[in-house]
């Protein structure tokens, strides 16, 4: 206890010194806090971003495998087309088995298969398109090849022209029939089950727009969103009712209840030269919809498109592993969206490797510097030292006092020195963080819009902020937190060490006798 | 720490030698000293400059522990004794510079050393303000940062430090070697009165006559010669 009280009025009586210490510890303190802080603030911009984009694995068909197996075995194509079809298609088991991971934080699908409808009428411009390519194709056969009319109806319509334009056109009705009932066989509508907002990449990349109604937060029940297309084609509305039918089997039907209609915003929408968009049949409904239509119609033919978001990056390779482990088909491969990730975390990560590099060389000097200090205050101190060990204080007492008041010092100094560099990294960090937060915001807010309804009012779905949540980048007040005063204090408690162990075998290499005959 | 009887001697030497680390094999400061020191008496160490008296008492207080011989407090060899807590409890050193911190006041200095010996005193200022009287200061003293006290006063303090723990042996180097006749005689008074009514063993080391008429026993060093 008299150390500490010792400790204490030596800094007190020595105040010069004392001071001068702290001023440099401060300085180091303040650097170390600014470094901090941009550091703590470079991190929560990449957790803010791999929230955002968190790292999701993919399963597709492995084209390069499948290709160079067909080449190997100079395979037809007729045969290449019967393997292919013979690849069996990922079940939702398989989905879900390999879901049942401990890299997967999350997974979500898609489940889609093709229904015709019930009075329902298709957007499509392939068969408008087509129909009239065949009637010009007709009119200039006959001016090339026809026998040039003459006199009677011929001299006003001109020759046979017309009943032999007659004929083509019925021929041209057959070929689009054909077509028609080909796409009916298949089925015209694409249903698309989803079982989560997570899985809805479309309104969450802005592809997909809601322009009235709503998507459901329902993921159980008989409801659908289709385009604009579709519905006004079709005179729907919102709160409408649609029947599917299933194309093998015309009995089977579905009601499925219209709760909110969207448009398309990609450029291919925009494309001119198409009428409708390339997603004016697609009725976007849940999983459990398609899953009861599977259930009803044994010739469905259903596919899944699962995605899989992973804990870490650094599972990637594992997960990969696993699910080959997992019999996935060698024809089927994993894909991941690391690279995107990375690169639209890259600059954020220069920035901190950058204040991590500063930090590291801040601590070098700072260091460097206390330990000269130390040294110097070590060497002017000789003489107290001498006295103490002279009347019998045991030198690692002697230590213990100089470390307390480097302790006390440092502590002092790192709090002024961790305000300073508090108030100064706020302002750094707050511009770095600022154009990020205003660019969640805006895609919050976008994404918000393409599901539709009132998000910000609507605690019922919540759920879709989860997409992205900026929750964490909003507080940038907090840049200077517990976190790194935390960081502050472990590197005072370590640059005391360093000046505390020098001062230790300086102390223990003092010999009283020498000391006090050099003062004499 | 039980006293010991007048007669039984506090410290003893045999045969002790040194030499420095980088001096030459045979030259030595002083060789195969012994002598015994006996608690009630007040010793004066005499010699030419050069002739080991402060060194010879940098072995006694075991601020020097590199020597040739034994030296036995006690009966206890000196070597095999943890020699922090022999100079913070059965040795109090006077120095003729003194010796205080000067960052700390004259109780300051006092109380740092019962502290560094453990002393559980009731009253810690009360008996600081007591020793200080003992050697001739006052309360007003006491409270003075050492720096603003005279030579004298400053040696008083120093004495009252190396009393403070009540150890069996006082050895003083040049205790007056830098104050005056007056100052010195009271300073002696004050080891006299240790030695005869404390009966504590006093040793000091010194080129003053008129502190050597004042003890009990001188010895006197002669170099490199046996002394007594």
């Amino acid at each position: 206890m008299y150390i500490l009280k010792n400790a204490f009025i030596s800094i007190i009586r020595n105040k010069g010194r004392n001071i001068l210490i702290g001023i440099i510890i401060m300085v180091i303190s303040a650097s170390c806090a600014v470094t901090l802080a941009i550091r703590s603030s470079a991190d929560k911009i990449v957790s803010a971003y791999e929230k955002k984009y968190p790292i999701e694995v993919t399963i597709g068909m492995n084209r390069e495998n499948l290709t160079k197996s067909f080449r190997e075995n100079n395979t037809s194509q007729e045969e290449m087309i019967e393997s292919f079809n013979e690849i069996e298609p990922i079940t939702i088991e398989d989905v879900e088995k390999y879901g049942d991971s401990n890299y997967v934080s999350n997974y979500y699908y898609t489940y889609s298969v093709s229904l015709n409808g019930k009075d329902l009428t298709e957007a499509t411009d392939s068969l408008v398109k087509e129909t009239t390519k065949t009637e010009v194709e007709t009119n200039t056969r006959t001016e090339t090849f026809g026998t040039p009319p003459t006199g009677g109806r011929g001299d006003k319509f001109p020759g046979n022209w017309g009943s032999k334009s007659t004929t083509e056109k019925k021929t041209t009705t057959t070929t689009t029939e054909n077509i028609r009932n080909e796409r009916a066989s298949r089925g015209v509508f694409t249903l698309t089950g989803y079982n989560s907002y997570d899985a809805m990449n479309d309104f969450i990349n802005g592809n997909y727009t809601i322009t009235d109604g709503e998507v459901n937060s329902n993921f159980e029940d008989n409801y659908c969103v289709i385009s604009e297309e579709l519905a006004t084609l079709n005179e729907i509305k919102v709160g409408d009712k649609i029947t599917l039918v299933s194309p093998s089997d015309e009995d089977i039907t579905y009601e499925l209840e219209v709760t909110g209609i969207y448009k398309e915003n990609t450029d291919e929408a925009s494309d001119m030269r198409n009428m409708f968009s390339s997603s004016a049949n697609n009725i976007i409904t849940n999983v459990n919809v398609v899953k009861n239509i599977v259930a009803k119609d044994e010739d469905a033919n259903a596919t899944v498109n699962p995605t899989y978001v992973l804990k870490s990056k650094d599972n990637i390779d594992a997960f990969e592993q696993e699910v080959k482990d997992k019999d996935l088909n060698e024809y089927y491969m994993l894909s991941n969206n690391l690279d995107i990730v990375n690169n639209a975390t890259k600059s954020i990560i220069s920035v901190k490797n950058f204040a991590t590099t500063f930090l590291i060389i801040t601590l070098i000097i700072g260091a460097v510097v206390l330990l000269v200090i130390t040294m110097i205050n070590i060497r002017e101190r000789k003489y107290e030292i001498g006295v103490l060990r002279t009347i019998g204080m045991r030198k690692s007492l002697v230590s213990c006092q100089f470390m307390f008041e480097l302790l006390a010092v440092c502590i002092v100094a790192l709090l002024i020195g961790a305000g300073i560099g508090g108030l100064s990294s706020v302002k750094i960090s707050n511009s770095l963080l600022a154009s990020e937060i205003e660019n969640a915001k805006s895609d919050m807010e976008a994404i918000n819009q393409n599901f539709g309804g009132n998000m910000m009012h609507d605690n019922r779905d919540m759920q879709k902020f989860d997409i992205v949540n900026i929750e964490t980048v909003n507080s940038i007040d907090a840049v200077v937190d517990f976190q790194v005063l935390g960081k502050l204090l472990l590197i005072g408690v370590g640059l005391t060490l360093v000046g505390s162990i020098s001062a230790m075998i300086a102390i223990s290499r003092f010999s009283p006798l020498d000391i006090l005959k050099e003062r004499s | 720490m039980a006293r010991v009887k007048k007669s039984e001697p506090i410290l003893r030497l045999e045969n002790v030698s040194y030499r420095y680390k980088d001096a030459a094999k045979d030259d030595y400061v002083f060789k195969d000293i012994s002598y015994s020191f006996e608690p009630g008496k007040i010793y004066a160490i005499k010699g030419k400059s050069g002739s080991g008296k402060t060194t010879l008492l940098s072995l006694i207080s075991g601020l020097e522990t590199k020597y040739e011989g034994k030296i036995y407090f006690r009966d206890k060899d000196l070597s095999k004794v943890k020699l922090d807590k022999y100079r913070n409890s059965n040795i109090g050193i006077v120095f003729q510079s003194y010796n205080l911190l000067v960052h700390l006041t004259a109780n300051e200095n006092i109380m740092l050393s019962m502290n560094i010996n453990g002393m559980k005193e009731k009253n810690k200022k009360e008996y600081v303000n007591q020793l200080l009287e003992s050697v001739g200061l006052t309360k007003e003293h006491a409270k003075r940062r050492v720096l603003k006290l005279s030579g004298g006063e400053q040696q008083r303090v120093a004495i009252a430090r190396s009393l403070s723990y009540h150890p069996d042996m006082i050895i003083a180097d040049e205790p007056t070697g830098n104050l005056d006749q007056e100052t010195e005689n009271d300073i002696m008074h004050i080891f006299s009165d240790l030695a005869h009514k404390e009966n504590k063993c006093v040793i000091i080391v010194t080129h003053s006559n008129n502190v050597a008429k004042q003890v009990d026993e001188v010895f006197e060093l002669k170099g490199t010669k046996k002394g007594l």
